[in-house]
């Protein structure tokens, strides 16, 4: 996030797209409901009507996938009423005739003939976000898993630099992340690209830098392969051994057979983890990995917080730290890490970080820090790039072009399947299923189905139904719903019963490679009656 | 599913007020209405979801305000009186007979579905009960026979014509000038007998002319506390930018008080051109008359002639909305009535802020009795002296003073401030019996003695010499038939009804109290039961977040206080 | 700003009320209604003081400190008021401590200690209504003091719009929804209500019977679940080596603001089913193995395969879930040992 979680309940307005907050980041969905109460706009863009919308000011039903023109038929109607912040884009940006040019290909009645939004809200929402004194745009994965994930926040980048909100307090462009340490996985160079602290693998002064550091003569300066490739790569012996820490890869990857023909096929496969999941049965090698709650260190979440995680358990028979493991096997394979405890892992990280130089644990020993914190006296930074100074220099508009989804519906696959996750579970279950009372609010998944197409297929809520795709088929229960939208059907991946990644397309966006979990075409086949699920009433995550 | 009419009839409802929300308590009302006086649930989700409050919301006003019926009741909702004055002319009696002659107990409902019966707390009809409000209809000065009469009538389906009778009297001509003059509330009599000419004239005055007048005038609040209306037209910030509202309090149900309806009733023009010249005076194009919802026959005379008014083109840029409560004596204290206007249960506010500077939907906000607003009038129109020349040092111009109870002639009666109790109890044809004690505020004013009551002049410095309070002019008298402390318990038990829940000595020390007084008076009490129930009442006195704990911490104490042997010899 | 309380001169930060100024001047003044994040309500009217130069008893979390303003909250006048509205609130419920989850962190029973207040002395004939309906929220009205602190903090903190005040005077109730029984309305059971309650009205369901509040260790820690990384005490038994209950910390980026996850969703740990000791495959089964025979036996494969079919054939997945430490671990050993790139995650799900 550009800027800080808090700052929301004080935004002008709030442009929230693909993030189904309520759910999915409750306590960012408190700041923006308050800031709704205290006055403000709240436009939730979604293709589903989530909670959220509840609160909204204006539910936009765009198309699935079609968020590049959407927003660039915004951008167009910006520009065209004379909203864009020109002294901005002069001042604080490279390229502004750029964008100015390519949203040219956009004017709202064209981009309004692709994403489904009627021409005249195009122009309320940008009236609003044109008129508004700030706005902030809050994002989740609705927008990175697509194929065009990179476009679409290029796009949202574009919209917000055009307006001007960038450097700004409850502004800017805000990604609500999904996982408690992926802010931190990445900082900490978890990435094939970058050591810690974003530094380039590929430039030799890092390189060198680094090298001296860590005590060794060279490192490998070609960039490594994400996930997808490496995974990918076990099918031709590219890649042998795999090392999966934390993640159950067979359930949480696209197309689930491929996923597991990929591990299949490795020659050693590495598993370490807190639980037994459906990724385990194939490992080799397991190790038994602390859990939360069982050791020492730090998370870093969404607004770039460092903050401290603490042992308050002792860890189940052997279970053991993972630094400790990769110190053990280091010293195994010749090379000693120095990672003598948590703490002397993170003081040795921070030697070479100047982002979290100055975020010791003593300092956020009581409340967490967000980088970049240079030195030790340095307060940390709630948003970044203050009075329009990018890190760059100057920002850099990307021009982005709508493509379709990669595989649209058609008559043999009519609907548009699109995955999530509920506010009852956490990704593969292996957490709120193992805690108490989380099943019995939420016992298994369902598939979410407008009532325009249950009526067609017949089916009501509590009918067990089979959704199948080219790449397989999952059996459950359907929740006939207004969430979805006609020809949109929706399910989430928690339960390794009837999971969505059976379902799912493993076609990947070409830059980062995410793949795209929010749209595959699928068909729904009614398979028996069933009772009537309880039938709850509004506003609640579930039937 | 609300049916489409009713949808559009609440949505117009809702675009007469400034907020949405203020349009709950109509549209509930409006619901209610349509099926058998009754709502349900369903219906009152929604009205939620028309309305755009939570559920929570929704349910908490409708269980907040007693007026909504959410069990079914009869086509008929007897509803008895049973408040002091009203207990002091004999109500248990005939609450007693219905009870008999249906067959049925209080709370339930006949067999056939044709008769509910409810015993309500204090229905305004203090000088003409005992009072039975059948649906919307009062029917007043009640004998036994009189309500055989009704239950036949109602038998066969008939609804009869309420009978208007009532002792009122004036010497001083001003709010009741036109009391006795037929149609009288027609803006045609009205203006015949000299009706908007002060309006006329005040829309020639500047503004803050109109200020300086009414505050030389001194016309102290009619509503209760005395406080100088010009005072507090004054406390209003200059120069806001904020819209001004105008808002007056007909909420009338302190037990003992009939005086308002008198004017609302009779005379509404004259009401109407007063809250004209206040708001002309404060700068407000918005005022409501807020007035409880027993009074639904008034609430739309008043909509009449204010329709009549604004068609005549009287009122210019103004609007007046009337608001109706529903069932709730705390919406008399004007920040819970701002509360219940804009649809939330009638719980009083913290002050500061005082409503002159936050006040409805946070703006800023005038609350003035219907008394207060119609002597307006005749200071614009006869100039503050003439005003001041009626009354007494500090305490101008006439006052109404509704007198029940033990009298002979109970009634409304126009007198100057400063005029002593006797003659008043004397225009009331004089007290039945002996004289032994008399409330004259209201019930929530510390009762007199006889003797205390022999030299005591009505006016707000007199009454508080006296240790006690002029009120609402709402004059209670008892003679020696009357059991202080089952009058005690009675008072309590309406309070513990009546408080508004949310602070705790009030809302906890009326149920403590009322459950000793009710052991007192059913002859198991003890004597530290008496100690206990003063020493609650000396620290709820002042420690209540609105005046309620005041309103029946003092009145029970000064019962205890003054007859205290009576409620001794209670004691076995 | 100068303020003296009790004979005692203070010098207090502007803008405070009293209740705030006696709190950070280490006086104690009884309070319920009043909490920091939902403001003052003037409801309990536990905290009356008097207020040199104003008239009455004023509740000093209504009252805005001014310089120089003199301050007693220890009169016996003020004593009795405090006393009173105290004992009527532990007439009019079934405050009975002995086996209540709020023992030792109640408000209410602070309250009565500090004014010892010993049983209640007043009679007040009340029906309660125990609503265990919901999934990890006890709503129990015989504890509940109407102070309005879960209303607020549901309809204003965390705007989940659910809780309302029903009824009136003496039967005034906490609803939610229409007062529906929690379980089947539309509460996501966040808990903020109980989070917010000062006595045992609201508590946390789970952790009934596991734990007095005293004896379980506060271990401060950062929530495992989204993004948002909500900061939240562990209430820990060491003995039985479990987590009993989550509270949030009132401090950025949460304020004490939870979802149902991040308060309820925390015995994962503890579950029998956890993967507790280091697994060989061998032939097609999974057996237990010591640390160092996993560890030799890993090296030795990877040695041997990146040995023949060089570095790049290693790949590592790091993970969004672990710690910055583990995360770093990996990436250093991945670059350091092994001599690859092949680090990455999960970032993408």
């Amino acid at each position: 996030m550009t800027n800080a979680i808090e700052e929301l309940q004080y935004a002008k307005v709030l442009f929230v797209i693909g993030s189904n907050t309520t759910e999915a980041h409750p306590v960012i969905s408190y700041y923006m409901k308050r800031a709704v109460k205290n006055g403000s706009t709240l436009i939730v863009n979604d293709p589903r009507k989530t909670d959220l919308t509840r609160w909204a000011t204006l539910h936009v039903q765009h198309k699935v996938g079609t968020d590049i023109a959407y927003i660039n038929g915004l951008i167009h109607e910006i520009f065209k009423n004379g909203w864009a912040r020109e002294e901005f884009l002069l001042n604080c940006t490279e390229n502004p005739d750029q964008i100015r040019e390519s949203v040219k290909d956009y004017p709202v009645e064209t981009a309004s003939e692709i994403c489904g939004v009627p021409v005249e809200t195009m122009k309320q929402v940008a009236r609003i976000l044109g008129e508004a004194e700030s706005a902030s745009v809050c994002y989740t994965l609705g927008i990175t898993e697509h194929i065009c994930g990179t476009d679409n926040v290029k796009t949202l980048a574009n919209l917000q630099m055009v307006l001007g909100n960038i450097g700004k307090f409850a502004a800017g462009l805000n990604p609500l992340r999904g996982q408690n340490n992926v802010q931190g996985a990445c900082d900490m160079g978890a990435l094939p690209n970058v050591y810690h602290n974003y530094q380039p693998v590929d430039n030799p002064a890092v390189s060198e830098k680094m090298a001296k550091a860590w005590g060794v003569e060279s490192l490998p300066q070609k960039p490594g392969y994400k996930m997808p490739t490496m995974l990918r790569k076990a099918l031709d012996g590219g890649t042998r051994i795999l090392y999966c820490v934390g993640d159950n890869t067979i359930q949480t990857e696209p197309h689930m057979a491929h996923t597991i023909k990929e591990i299949e096929a490795l020659e050693f496969f590495i598993v370490c983890d807190i639980f037994p999941n459906i990724t385990t049965p194939y490992a080799d090698v397991i190790f038994p990995d602390t859990a939360w709650g069982e050791e020492d260190g730090t998370f870093s979440n969404t607004e770039r917080r460092v903050q401290r995680v603490r042992r308050a358990l002792t860890p189940p028979g052997e279970a053991r730290s993972h630094w400790w493991v990769m110190q053990e096997l280091g010293k195994r394979l010749g090379k000693d890490l120095g990672f003598h405890s948590a703490n002397a892992v993170w003081e040795d990280m921070r030697k070479t970080a100047t982002s979290y130089a100055g975020i010791t644990w003593e300092r956020i020993e009581n409340i967490g820090l967000q980088w970049p914190c240079p030195t030790l006296e340095h307060p940390g930074t709630g948003f970044l790039h203050r009075e329009g100074k990018f890190t760059r220099g100057k920002g850099l508009f990307s021009p982005t072009k709508w493509i379709p989804q990669a595989e649209p519906p058609d008559s043999e696959y009519p609907i548009v399947l699109s995955t999530g996750r509920r506010l009852w579970h956490y990704h593969s279950g292996t957490q709120t299923r193992n805690s108490n009372g989380f099943d019995n609010i939420f016992g298994e998944e369902l598939l979410e189905i407008s009532p325009e197409d249950a009526e067609k297929l017949g089916i009501r809520t509590g009918d067990t139904v089979k959704a199948i795709s080219r790449r397989g088929s999952i059996v459950l229960k359907a929740w006939v719903t207004d969430r979805s939208a006609p020809g949109v059907a929706w399910c989430a991946f928690h339960f390794s019963e009837a999971c969505a990644n059976v379902l799912t397309i493993d076609r990947f966006d070409s830059v980062t490679e995410t793949a795209e979990y929010k749209a595959c075409a699928i068909r729904i086949e009614k398979v028996s009656d069933g009772e009537l699920l309880g039938v709850g009433i509004r506003r609640q995550a579930r039937p | 599913m609300l049916n489409q009419s009713t949808i559009e009839a609440i949505q117009r409802k809702a675009a007469t007020y400034p907020e949405r929300e203020s349009a709950l308590m109509p549209a509930l009302e409006m619901v209610q209405r349509e099926n058998h006086n009754h709502l349900t649930r369903d219906m009152i989700r929604d009205v939620a979801e028309l309305i755009g409050v939570t559920f929570a919301k929704a349910y908490g006003v409708a269980t907040y305000y007693s007026m909504y019926n959410l069990r079914p009741v009869g086509k008929y909702h007897l509803c008895v009186d049973t408040n002091i004055p009203v207990y002091l002319s004999g109500a248990e009696a005939i609450l007693t007979h219905l009870e008999q002659i249906l067959g049925i107990r209080v709370g339930e409902t006949t067999a056939d579905g044709l008769f509910t019966l409810s015993e309500v707390e204090d229905l305004g009809s203090c000088g003409t009960c005992p009072v039975i409000m059948v649906n919307d209809v009062y029917y007043e000065n009640v004998t036994i026979e009189k309500t055989d009469a009704l239950i036949a009538s109602l038998r066969n389906g008939v609804l009869p014509d309420p009978v208007d009778e009532s002792y009122y009297g004036t010497v001083c001509s001003i709010l009741l000038k036109n009391r006795g003059t037929a149609n009288a509330q027609t803006l045609a009599v009205y203006r015949n007998r000299g009706g908007y000419q002060a309006l006329s004239k005040a829309l020639t005055i500047p503004p803050n002319e109109l200020l300086d007048l009414v505050k030389h005038a001194t016309v102290r609040g009619r509503g209760g506390a005395g406080f100088p209306a010009g005072m507090k037209w004054g406390f209003l910030p200059k120069n806001d930018p904020r819209p001004v509202y105008l808002i007056c309090n007909a909420d009338e149900g302190e037990p003992g008080t009939f005086k308002d309806r008198q004017i609302m009733q009779y005379d509404p023009h004259l009401l109407i051109e007063g809250m004209s010249i206040a708001a002309h005076t404060i700068g407000s194009r918005k005022a409501f008359i807020y007035i409880r919802g027993e009074f639904e026959w008034i609430a739309r005379i008043l909509e009449v002639a204010i329709e009549e008014a604004k068609t005549a083109g009287l009122l210019g840029s103004l609007d007046i909305v009337v608001h109706r409560g529903k069932g709730s004596y705390e919406c008399g204290e004007e920040t819970a009535l701002i509360e219940s206007l804009e649809g939330s249960r009638g719980c009083p506010r913290i002050k500061p802020p005082f409503p002159a500077n936050v006040g409805l939907y946070g703006c800023p906000t005038i609350v003035n009795n219907v008394e207060t607003l119609s002597c307006i009038p005749y200071v614009v129109e006869h100039g503050a002296e003439a005003f001041r020349s009626v009354g007494t040092l500090g305490n101008y111009g006439p006052k109404l003073f509704g007198v029940s109870g033990m009298v002979n002639r109970p009634g409304v009666y126009e007198y100057p401030l400063g005029t002593p109790l006797s003659t008043v109890l004397a225009a009331a044809g004089g007290v039945k019996g002996q004289l032994k004690a008399v409330i004259v505020g209201g019930l929530s004013v510390p009762i007199l003695t006889a003797s205390e009551a022999e030299t005591l002049k009505l006016d707000y410095d007199s009454c508080i010499k006296a240790e006690t309070m002029l009120g609402s002019g709402g004059i209670m008298v008892m003679n020696e038939s009357v059991s202080i402390p089952r009058v005690a318990l009675r008072s309590i038990r309406f309070y513990a009804h009546e408080s508004c829940g949310q602070c705790t000595p009030c809302r906890e020390g009326s149920l403590v109290v009322k459950r000793l007084l009710k052991g007192i008076v059913d002859g198991h009490g003890k004597t530290e039961d008496i100690d206990t129930i003063l020493a609650i009442c000396d620290t709820v006195i002042g420690s209540t977040l609105c005046p309620t704990g005041d309103a029946w911490g003092m009145p029970i104490r000064a019962m205890i206080r003054k007859f205290r042997h009576e409620f001794e010899s209670l004691i076995r | 700003m100068k303020l003296t309380l009790n004979d005692r001169l203070f010098e207090v930060p502007d803008g405070l009320t009293v209740l705030e100024a006696a709190k950070r001047c280490g006086v104690y003044i009884p309070s319920l209604c009043y909490h920091h994040k939902t403001g003052p309500a003037g409801k309990c009217r536990a905290c009356l003081v008097e207020v040199e130069g104003m008239r009455g008893l004023q509740t000093s979390c209504t009252v805005q400190v001014r310089e120089g303003m003199k301050v007693v909250s220890n009169t016996p006048r003020v004593l009795a008021a405090q006393r009173l509205v105290i004992d009527l609130l532990l007439s009019s419920g079934h405050h009975d401590c002995l086996s209540c989850e709020q023992n030792g962190d109640c408000e209410l029973q602070q309250a009565a200690y500090y004014l010892g207040i010993e049983r209640p002395t007043f009679r007040i004939d009340e029906e309660f209504k125990l609503d265990s309906s919901s999934e990890f929220i006890t709503k129990d009205s015989g504890k509940c003091i109407s102070c309005g602190r879960c209303v607020a903090g549901c309809n204003k903190t965390v705007v989940n719009e659910v809780l309302g005040f029903g009824f009136r005077s003496g039967s005034t109730e906490i609803i939610a929804d229409d007062d529906l029984p929690m379980g089947s309305s539309s509460c996501v059971q966040c808990g903020e209500c109980v989070q917010l309650c000062p006595t045992g009205a609201l508590s946390d369901k789970k952790a009934h019977g596991q734990g007095r509040y005293w004896d379980l260790e506060k271990v401060d820690t950062t929530c495992p679940y989204c993004g948002v990384g909500c900061q939240t005490t562990l209430h820990v038994d060491r003995a039985k080596n479990r987590i009993v209950r989550v509270t949030g910390r009132e401090v950025s980026p949460n304020q004490g603001m939870l979802c149902v996850k991040g308060r309820y969703a925390y015995e994962f740990p503890s579950h029998e089913d956890r993967l507790k000791y280091p697994m060989i495959r061998r032939n097609g089964q999974h057996v237990r193995v010591s640390w160092d025979e996993a560890l030799d036996y890993t090296a030795d494969r990877i040695r041997t395969i990146v040995a023949k079919h060089g570095p790049d054939t290693f790949s590592a997945f790091g993970s969004g879930r672990i710690t910055n430490e583990n995360n770093y671990a990996i990436q250093k050993f991945t670059r350091v040992v092994v001599g690859t790139n092949n680090v990455d995650h999960c970032a993408r799900t």
